[in-house]
């Protein structure tokens, strides 16, 4: 029997969440949105080759995992994570690491989620929880797109920890194991921010970045003639579930983000970040305004101006915006 | 954000969770709300629920046209893809989409049918028909 004594906080995104909270318990306090920024969480990609659901990719974050280990090692933190390959040997991990007195952050698949909300129980295997507990057979999970703590029996425990799939967990587990008394944030904010640039403008490939966004407008115009009207509405149903639902907390993270330059220009002492968050949350209301108009047309209540070719407009201008944003913070020193 | 009495929804135990969400205000500052989710956000999920169950419907149809295998009709019901379902069960996705032919799926042996359906979680005979 073992229970820590865990603050929960619920949070926009599953993966800075978790951060946040782990580090939080080792008396280290950032804010939810930081953690994000410092692990460069924010990305576009549009992949049609990979279906997911029947139909294309589009991704709005990193590669599961990457925010935990960018934020843990710009800031010092020593870590360790493990995967696994025979379901009771991470059990056993899990007890032993949960004993020495640390929650443990978990990726999981959230079809068998018995706690999760029934809309979102489709196959995604990239959420993220934290066990903070154990007693008999229950374990004490903090879930932050919960707003309380829960709890799990052991064999659920291991249906999410392995589940099947694409990006398949494997029951990965991380947690902090050494948090250093005096971090200095500034370093790692600059060097996420520079991060974040490069992935959005300098990376020399068309499904990603800003240019991933021009493509994915230049693809939606052709749908409604390439597929038909039914399948069209779908596919740009997923891309507004990618970037509305599945804890983005809204626009694609990029209200998360815009947050993460408002606190670093008071932390960095560099007002021109003030401005650009300021563009950053103008931009993220005009995905906002994207998913509302698109939604209206997934209902098929669609009018002239929510056609396919009015949404594509509407993403290049996105695009435009996010390039200039992203092109002046690659400039940060 | 608003109240939880929306009627996009068709399923009862939908949206009854509240989350984080985050906006940007007119005055330039970042909001976190605790709430539920607006209607944009609710007729995506719900378009999503409606082409699974779309999916399945169609699957059984075809199952019982006897057009295809009722390893096709489990495997939509369980929002799967042939990638996740040959993981699950143990079989690689070439066999897997091999069974899904009729003809191929009554000449399977034991061993295989009980790794289909230990996968679905119900019995052999459940395997063979579809509710």
């Amino acid at each position: 029997m073992v229970k820590l004594e865990f603050e929960h906080r619920q949070a926009g995104h599953c993966e800075s969440g978790v951060t946040r909270n782990l580090l939080n318990y080792h008396n280290f306090s950032i804010s939810e949105p930081m953690a994000f920024g410092i692990g460069a969480g924010l990305f576009f990609s549009y992949l049609p080759f990979l279906k997911m659901q029947h139909a294309p990719t589009t991704s709005f974050r990193v590669w599961p995992g990457e925010v935990f280990d960018r934020a843990t090692r710009e800031l010092g933190v020593k870590t360790a994570i493990h995967k696994f390959r025979n379901p009771k040997d991470s059990m056993d991990k899990l007890n032993e690491v949960l004993e020495k007195g640390f929650p443990v952050g978990l990726q999981v698949g959230t079809y068998h989620l018995p706690f999760f909300p029934p809309e979102y129980r489709m196959h995604y295997n990239m959420h993220n929880m934290i066990a903070y507990g154990h007693d008999n057979g229950t374990y004490f999970i903090s879930d932050t797109l919960m707003e309380n703590l829960v709890e799990i029996t052991y064999e659920d425990l291991i249906r999410v920890r392995f589940a099947k799939g694409a990006f398949a967990p494997q029951g990965r587990m991380y947690y902090p194991t050494f948090v250093p008394k005096n971090i200095d944030i500034k370093p790692a904010i600059i060097k996420g921010i520079r991060k974040t640039a490069y992935n959005m403008t300098g990376i020399p490939f068309p499904l990603i970045g800003a240019k991933g966004i021009r493509y994915l407008s230049g693809r939606m115009r052709k749908w409604e003639k390439k597929l038909g009207p039914e399948k069209a509405s779908y596919y740009l149903g997923q891309v507004l579930r990618m970037e509305e639902e599945v804890g983005t907390a809204g626009a694609g993270f990029r209200f998360i983000y815009g947050a993460f330059l408002d606190e670093a220009s008071t932390v960095l002492n560099q007002p021109w970040l003030k401005d650009i968050s300021v563009e950053m949350g103008e931009n993220a209301n005009k995905w906002r305004e994207f998913s509302y108009l698109g939604s209206r047309n997934c209902k098929k209540r669609g009018k002239p101006d929510q056609s396919y070719d009015f949404l594509a407009d509407m993403l290049l201008d996105v695009a435009d915006r996010e390039e200039k944003i992203f092109r002046q913070l690659a400039k940060i020193k | 954000m608003e109240d939880n009495s929306n009627p996009v929804y068709k399923d009862q135990r939908h949206g009854q969770s509240k989350e984080l969400l985050y906006s940007y205000d007119k005055d330039g500052q970042f909001q976190r709300t605790v709430g539920f989710h607006g209607e944009p956000d609710r007729i995506i999920l719900q378009q999503a629920w409606d082409h699974f169950n779309e999916r399945i419907e169609d699957a059984r149809q075809r199952v019982i046209a006897g057009k295809a295998s009722p390893i096709v009709y489990y495997m939509e019901k369980f929002l799967a893809d042939p990638l996740n379902l040959s993981m699950m069960a143990g079989i690689s996705i070439w066999r897997v989409k091999w069974h899904m032919r009729p003809g191929v799926f009554k000449r399977l042996n034991e061993k295989t049918l009980k790794k289909y359906a230990d996968a679905f979680n119900i019995s052999i005979e459940q395997l063979k028909k579809v509710d």
